[in-house]
């Protein structure tokens, strides 16, 4: 059981659902205190679900859906997320993969998520917009300051 | 922490398939399958060192990335005239079926039986059974899918250290052996699996329902206790009360490159199979031995730049050319085994490979929708039997060479193919490697056999066949597509859109 998981989603081919990768880039050069476990998980298919195991709090970084304001940050709660709407099939999203967790008998981590919304979603133009390359300097910041601040590190 | 509290979506962006029908008096005349999105795997492979295909094409999927790094590996082998040790062959062998027995589980019991719960289908004297155990999220066995299929990649995570996107096979074998920590902990998610899939998806010990051969058994065994109260003998009611193993048979046609290779029978890049490869002539009622040179790609109806006819992948070019408007309406190419349009997956494997049960049941009614999703779940026994059966052989030799290193010379310039059933069938990687760089580099994955659009000649694809004749009761609600299209396992997403044009009633382009 480790303490601490932060899982980036997103495509880094599809212009701001980069936004997970890139804030994984920031955030894996440096040292990461015992316990905590980084991952970049690509999109959130049923493959997911194992990267939620043995863990006691996980940390969802990913690109929000675009709603006017890109680049702004945002803290959706997992149960407004497991609302979305996604077809049934390989492309699952996060909802889904949520929806998995707590309908499975054991005790779910305790799950927070941290998201920017997006400008462009498009595919195969990678890149980030500057607004949301501005939320992923922000929140590795902010994760950086959050987790990894300790004297144990691997 | 800054905080701000939105209510939005994670969606991701979707829609790499769409199926295009025409309704004449609410049956379907005319079907076309349009991938909507360019893949360009073979683009990115041009010109890098051979050994990337390792890293890189297990990435063209997250479900089956085992299969493309088998087949990415044994096209090296092929190339360079190469043969990994036995035991090598076991854990790859291992991995694949622990890779395909999540994802049968999981397209049978989350994707595929989902599609029986909804409000369409309330008044039917099965609603109720099919709710209780498929409805997402609640149904018993929708949830005991979700848990089992979770700890049954664990298997490849020991030999390869991560599932999806591992790279642990290399020329010449794989990168760890298997000790006896290993085999246990492998022995013990396997064990627990079967147990499972026997009391609670087909409601009996696995050799007994391996033993059933033919069609008159099955349906009488429908009424035993046991696999009536089944997850498997619940869906066969349910599909055949809805007519499914009659409806959707597509071509004839079938296409295997045999089922997990023989560790004692290895040859470079092929070898032997534990099930066998072959071609079944739908016409003829008869498998032919397997010739890859017989496979070809057209590109005439796909937005790629035009060459005449088919070509086989060591010829191949995948050069984008985007066209709108015209009669090139997909991103994916046409495959064909000569000048035939075929089919794959489980039904063509099992069949071809010489399952009884299967043979029996296509013989009495075709091969239906039903008998797809059937022989998907049947497979999972195989997938069970030899998983044992590797790790049985692996425990009897567990310091037996696991790598035999290439020799630097052996590196050479060549052309090499490496073929495998997937999950979904049969996907193959062809690479051309000169001047020790990747010149060339094909895949056809088994949905592009499935979803091919038209060729050359105009003869469409497996499932614009399939769906021909298919009646859709409710053209807001086209669930007979859904039903027909996921008895396939697409790896794509399938959406279906509608546009009113007048006197058709289109759904697509």
């Amino acid at each position: 059981m480790i303490e601490r998981h932060i899982i980036c989603f997103g495509n880094p081919l599809h212009g701001d659902d980069g936004f997970g990768p890139a804030v994984y880039q920031r955030l894996a050069p440096h040292a990461r205190p015992a316990g905590l476990r980084l991952t970049e998980a690509g999109a959130p298919g049923p493959a997911a679900l194992a990267l939620f195991q043995d863990c006691a709090e996980i940390v969802i970084v990913d690109a929000l859906a675009p709603a006017g304001t890109p680049g702004r940050i945002g803290r959706p709660s997992p149960a407004a997320v497991m609302q979305e709407a996604t077809p049934a099939g390989h492309g699952v999203g996060l909802g889904y993969v949520l929806r998995a967790l707590a309908a499975l008998s054991e005790r779910p981590p305790a799950i927070e998520i941290i998201g920017a919304e997006a400008g462009t979603v498009a595919p195969f133009r990678p890149g980030l917009s500057e607004p949301v390359a501005r939320a992923a300097d922000e929140v590795a910041a902010l994760l950086l300051r959050s987790y990894f601040d300790s004297e144990r590190h691997v | 922490m800054a905080r701000l509290e939105l209510n939005v979506s994670l969606n991701r962006v979707e829609g790499d398939l769409e199926i295009a029908v025409a309704l004449e008096d609410g049956v379907v005349a005319e079907a076309r399958t349009i991938g909507t999105m360019y893949r360009g795997f073979e683009q990115i492979m041009i010109g890098r060192a051979p050994r990337d295909s390792l890293v890189i094409t297990p990435r063209v999927c997250g479900i089956c990335g085992t299969a493309h790094l088998y087949s990415a590996v044994l096209a090296l082998e092929n190339a360079w005239r190469l043969s990994p040790p036995p035991n090598a062959t076991r854990i790859r062998n291992l991995c694949l079926m622990a890779e395909g027995l999540q994802n049968d589980l999981r397209q049978t019991f989350l994707f595929f039986s989902p599609d029986f719960c909804t409000s369409r289908y309330a008044g039917e004297p099965w609603f109720d059974e099919m709710t209780a155990m498929f409805e997402p999220f609640r149904g018993a066995i929708y949830l005991e899918t979700l848990a089992m299929t979770r700890r049954l990649v664990e298997i490849v995570a020991h030999f390869g250290g991560q599932w999806p996107h591992s790279s642990y096979m290399a020329p010449g074998g794989v990168t760890l052996p298997a000790d006896l920590r290993r085999i246990s902990a492998c022995r013990a998610v396997l064990q627990e699996a079967q147990r499972w899939y026997e009391q609670r998806i087909v409601g009996a010990p696995l050799d007994r329902w391996l033993a059933l051969d033919r069609a008159e058994d099955y349906l009488a065994w429908l009424d035993e206790p046991l696999h009536a109260a089944s997850a498997l003998g619940a869906l066969t009611r349910c599909a055949r009360a809805l007519g499914l193993h009659r409806a959707a048979a597509g071509t004839g046609h079938m296409l295997s490159y045999g089922s997990w290779r023989d560790p004692l029978e290895s040859s470079p890049g092929a070898g032997a199979s534990l099930l066998r490869s072959g071609f079944y002539d739908g016409d003829a009622g008869s498998v032919a031995q397997l010739d890859q040179e017989l496979i070809n790609e057209h590109v005439r109806h796909s937005w790629f730049r035009h060459y005449d006819g088919g070509r086989h992948p060591w010829r191949g070019e995948t050069v984008p050319n985007y066209q709108p408007g015209g009669d090139r309406y997909s991103w994916a190419k046409a495959p064909r085994y000569g000048d035939k349009a075929v089919q794959t997956g489980p039904l063509a494997e099992l069949l071809i490979g010489g399952d009884a049960l299967i043979a029996s049941l296509h013989a009495m009614e075709g091969g239906g929708a039903w008998l797809r999703q059937f022989a998907r779940v049947r497979r999972i026994a195989y997938e069970f039997f030899y998983a044992q059966r590797m790790l049985d052989e692996l425990a009897a030799e567990p310091h037996g060479e696991h790598f035999t290193p290439p020799a630097g010379s052996s590196e050479a310039d060549g052309d090499g193919f490496g073929l495998v059933m997937a999950a979904r069938g049969a996907l193959g990687h062809w690479i051309a490697i000169r001047n020790g760089v990747i010149e060339r580099y094909q895949i056809i994955t088994p949905t592009a056999w499935n979803a091919s659009p038209r060729d050359s000649a105009g003869l469409p694809g497996h499932w614009e066949q399939s769906l021909v004749g298919v009646t859709v009761k409710d053209p807001d609600d086209p669930i007979e597509i859904g039903h027909i299209i996921r008895s396939h396992d697409p790896c794509l997403v399938c959406t279906v859109h509608m546009l009113d044009t007048g006197g058709k009633v289109h759904f697509g382009a």
